[in-house]
């Protein structure tokens, strides 16, 4: 492993504020789109401008370098000032999610005394509109200060602030992993490590800041929103479009109108999103739209679904969406954020396997067979390791397997976070001997990473490894079912002494619960006809049942509580297993 | 009551399936338990449906969205006459 800090384009940076500072001033940075006809656009000068008048209002309040500020505010320009401001100063700021109505007030309050207590922060920043009914759960010691964003103004002019001393390997902020609330283990990043994920990303992606314009919907408190839509854009010195995550939610159809207005080239989705974009838009819209600006638009889950990027691709080629702009990477807040990424230059986007669906079930074994081979199984590259990465697949037992086997992805790269903060006994459990354990199963073939789904995910039935994503896939197939609206997990059978799978769908309109015994033999054979196994009980729900999370995603464990709380027959065998 | 107040409700009512519910334009809905969170995303496209106005998703809190009359207030108040 190298880590040249000192030829990159972007690692000749000391920092993450040297590299701001180097920006064109007159170019634009920050475009925050509000609405149709509201939107604020920061040149890089303007932005440096009001990051200082941020930082002065810190320093005021005694903030110095290691210090963590926290920062909880909507997504803006004044969030990523603030963030920039405190950085300034050497201190490490984090964003934290911001309290909206589609959140549980009491997930989110417990969530927030969690992360604010972990972080001991100096100055907890937040907007003038924060609900006061939260207040009470941001953990405020002795030595933290609450700071509204409105005594946040300072007086304008250019501000004197302490130099930065040599502060590569400091900690530049901390950013926290994914969950239904944003609200869970803050991951230590130094400014060197950023640097370096963003030198190895920006050539794999031949980022161009004079050239690419980025376009996000993605929260700041998420490393897809944070590191792919600020931090790069800020060290590359591409102008970024923002837009919140609640008014993409409500108004997916906005990013067809965003990219189209402001020819965005870049922009990073979960891969529901592919889905969501084109199902959400009337298709007499669709014309009115034009993505021919788009190079990459990446999907950064796990799994990459080929079904759901072939959907948005054949929507929305005739509106100019060339063929290979859509690609994959597997990225994690661990790693700052990418591990590898797919090929730009490959016309036809990542690299796609089938594979013997018995071998990989029974043997978690990947046998290469022809397209079209029946009970195949299919698998989308998640991409290339980028330099500076290295992986491991490795079994249950910690033996490292070779191309082809199926087992747990280890990481270790020059961009790997140096621990959870304050939290050593998580470091420990997840950084053995200098690889990450990622949690993540998948295999490598032909120099490609494939990425199979989350080790906890994991179903074992009678023998055979199965995936829930698979399951679900097959299930939203047919047609009374709600796209995305599926959850498949195994559920302990002590007579049998293996899990059964359950399954819980919501139908398209409630009237379909009418003909729900047709429905349910109708998916039991499709899933028997796809991977050859059996679902014990298949649980159709109205629609609206299904837990989702803040991006409108089918959140699995909240889900899968309520489901035990509905059906105690279910909750009884939990329990034995706990027993 | 106006009749964008009488079809939110009717609306409220197919979403919420309980028989025999009744509610009006006072009912509390989030702060009673009848609705939640996630069911709000929903509501927030209906009434922009019923108001024909645009509604920032970042300028709505649950309490604005207790009862059918505050909703008509906070669409009135935060919205914007569609193009």
């Amino acid at each position: 492993m190298t880590c040249n800090v000192t030829t990159g384009r972007v690692t000749r940076y000391r920092n993450l504020i040297d590299a701001l500072g180097a920006a064109p001033g007159d170019r634009p940075f920050v475009t925050a789109w509000i609405d149709e006809d509201e939107r604020e656009t920061v040149t890089f000068a303007e932005f440096r401008h009001r990051a200082r008048l941020q930082a002065k209002v810190l320093l005021d309040h005694g903030v110095t370098g290691g210090d963590r500020v926290i920062i909880i505010m909507p997504q803006s320009i004044s969030a990523m000032t603030t963030f920039a401001g405190a950085m300034m100063l050497g201190a490490v700021p984090a964003f934290l999610a911001y309290p909206n109505f589609k959140v549980e007030a009491s997930k989110y309050r417990s969530g927030l005394a969690g992360v604010t207590a972990n972080l001991r922060a100096k100055v907890v920043v937040i907007d003038e509109e924060f609900p006061d009914d939260m207040l009470g759960h941001v953990s405020l010691s002795e030595e933290t200060r609450l700071l509204r964003a409105s005594e946040s103004r300072g007086p304008s002019g250019e501000e004197e602030l302490p130099d930065l001393e040599n502060p590569a390997e400091c900690l530049a902020f901390i950013q926290h992993s994914a969950g239904t609330t944003g609200l869970q283990k803050g991951v230590a990043l130094t400014h060197a490590a950023v640097l370096r994920q963003i030198e190895h990303l920006a050539d794999a992606l031949k980022i161009e800041g004079a050239a690419d314009c980025v376009y996000s919907w993605l929260p700041l408190y998420h490393d897809m929103g944070l590191i792919a839509c600020f931090m790069l854009p800020m060290v590359c010195h591409v102008p970024v479009v923002l837009q919140s995550p609640l008014e993409w939610v409500m108004h997916p159809e906005t990013m067809l109108q965003i990219i189209t207005e402001c020819k965005c080239t870049l922009a990073w989705m979960p891969n529901f999103a592919f889905q969501f974009v084109p199902r959400r838009t009337p298709a007499n819209r669709w014309a009115q739209y034009d993505l021919s600006s788009a190079r990459a638009l990446i999907n950064c889950s796990e799994p990459v679904r080929s079904s759901s990027m072939q959907e948005f691709q054949n929507a929305f080629s005739a509106i100019g969406l060339r063929s290979g702009v859509l690609q994959s990477s597997y990225a994690m807040a661990e790693n700052v954020f990418a591990v590898t990424q797919s090929d730009i230059n490959r016309a036809s986007g990542p690299a796609r396997i089938w594979a013997d669906g018995q071998t990989f079930r029974s043997g978690h074994l990947i046998v290469p067979v022809a397209e079209g081979t029946p009970s195949a199984v299919s698998f989308t590259s998640s991409g290339q390791l980028l330099p500076g990465n290295e992986i491991r697949i490795a079994s249950d037992a910690g033996v490292l397997l070779a191309p082809g086997h199926v087992g747990e992805i280890l990481v270790k790269s020059d961009s790997l976070f140096t621990g959870y903060y304050n939290r050593p006994d998580l470091t420990a459990k997840t950084i053995v001997e200098g690889w990450y354990h990622t949690g993540d199963l998948g295999f490598t073939q032909d120099g490609e990473l494939y990425v199979i789904g989350r080790k906890k995910d994991l179903l074992i039935v009678g023998g055979e490894n199965l995936y829930p994503q698979d399951i679900e896939e097959i299930v939203a197939s047919h047609a009374a079912i709600h796209d995305g609206r599926v959850i498949a997990m195994g559920v302990y059978n002590p007579d049998l002494g293996t899990e059964d799978i359950v399954v819980v769908a919501e139908v398209e309109r409630e009237e379909l619960l009418a003909n729900s015994t047709g429905i349910e033999r109708e998916i039991h054979n499709l899933v028997v006809a796809g991977i050859g196994v059996a679902v014990r009980t298949i649980f159709l729900k109205p629609p609206k049942w299904i837990v989702k999370s803040t991006a409108g995603k089918a959140a699995r464990s909240a889900t899968r509580e309520k489901l035990l709380q509905e059906h105690p027959e279910l909750n009884v065998e939990s329990l034995n297993l706990e027993s | 009551m106006t009749a964008e107040a009488q079809q939110m409700i009717e609306h409220i009512v197919r979403l919420i399936r309980k028989p025999g519910l009744t509610i009006d334009e006072n009912t509390p809905l989030v702060s009673a338990g009848l609705i939640d969170s996630m069911a709000l995303v929903d509501l927030l496209l209906k009434l922009e449906e019923l108001t024909h106005m645009r509604i920032p998703p970042g300028k709505v809190q649950p309490k604005n969205m207790d009862t059918v009359a505050l909703m008509l207030a906070t669409a009135q108040r935060v919205g914007k006459p569609r193009k």
